[in-house]
């Protein structure tokens, strides 16, 4: 038994999908480099009813986060709290187990869900990651309407997906259902190609 | 045609799914009328002109929505989160709770 145990590896979400390496365009630099974020932890947060307010109490003694308001996301180096609907929120921290007893810490105020086995993210940089998304949906995510520490929850070639904006140069990180993680793959590698996509290897 | 939802702000229609006339509640089934139920679950006002109806934003926030639409011109008006409309029915003038 203790034979077959050995051969049970983690694999990251990515990794039968995306190989890392120079896709599309081959010419100039890429115009976008994607990353796999492999190992997050990721919580779905979602309020009791009319507990918001001491939701927010308990959330920022634990994470030392404000909830964000609608649309928006905050962050504290790389742990971060991600508004994702009416009284629900995405609670992302960079190594598993680092939310662990956020539950706890939250019981009879929200529900939480651990997600990290769910949820597999990208990170998306580069010159022309905003024209790559841009291409899949039909949220405005010029600077004029959208920035650093901005979300959406919206679809990308009818998969359902999560983005926000870390920085302006900018960086994006889209999150989806695990299982559809083949699928936007394979629109964010055709939507790419034009630009040049290099993929990173996990991490 | 787009609409504005109040948490997400403007999004294309394909993100939403349509229900239908907001104004119709639920009668008490063991105390209401066979006409009564028969109304609230078949019978529909087609009105030209503004009607207030329910729409689901199922690709975003997954908030219900009463959104405010002219059914001449498909322009949207109010759209306000279809929880606030029902809590404030739950709560008579009075402040007490007329609907479980």
């Amino acid at each position: 038994m203790a034979e077959h145990a050995t051969l049970w590896r983690p694999r990251g979400a990515w990794d039968l999908y995306a190989q890392a390496g120079r896709h599309g365009r081959r010419e100039g630099p890429a115009g976008v480099t994607v990353t796999p974020r492999e190992g997050l932890a990721l919580m779905s947060v979602t309020a009791v009813d009319g507990a918001e307010d001491r939701l927010a109490a308990a959330i920022r003694d634990r994470l030392s986060l404000s909830l964000p308001e609608p649309g928006a996301a905050l962050f504290s180096g790389e742990t971060g709290l991600i508004w994702s609907g009416p009284g629900q929120w995405l609670a992302l921290a960079p190594a598993r187990g680092d939310l662990d007893g956020l539950g706890a810490a939250v019981t009879a105020l929200a529900a939480v869900a651990d997600q990290s086995d769910g949820r597999a993210v990208l990170r998306l940089s580069g010159p022309d990651a905003r024209r790559v998304l841009e291409k899949g949906v039909s949220v405005d995510l010029h600077p004029r309407r959208f920035g650093p520490g901005r979300t959406a929850v919206t679809s990308v070639a009818h998969i359902g997906v999560q983005l926000w904006q870390r920085d302006d140069g900018p960086t994006y990180e889209i999150a989806v259902a695990r299982s559809f993680a083949g699928s936007l793959w394979s629109w964010l590698e055709e939507a790419a190609a034009e630009f040049g996509c290099e993929m990173r290897a996990g991490g | 045609m787009r609409i504005r939802c109040p948490y997400c702000g403007e999004r294309d229609n394909g993100e939403f799914s349509y229900l239908g006339d907001a104004a119709p509640v639920r009668p008490d089934g063991m105390e209401a009328s066979a006409e009564a139920m028969h109304d609230y679950v078949y019978l529909r006002d087609n009105r030209a002109g503004e009607i207030r109806e329910l729409w689901y934003h199922g690709a975003g926030c997954r908030a219900w929505l009463v959104v405010t639409r002219d059914t001449r011109t498909h322009a949207i008006g109010e759209v306000a989160p279809a929880r606030d409309i029902a809590k404030a029915r739950a709560v008579t003038p009075a402040g007490s709770a007329s609907h479980a």
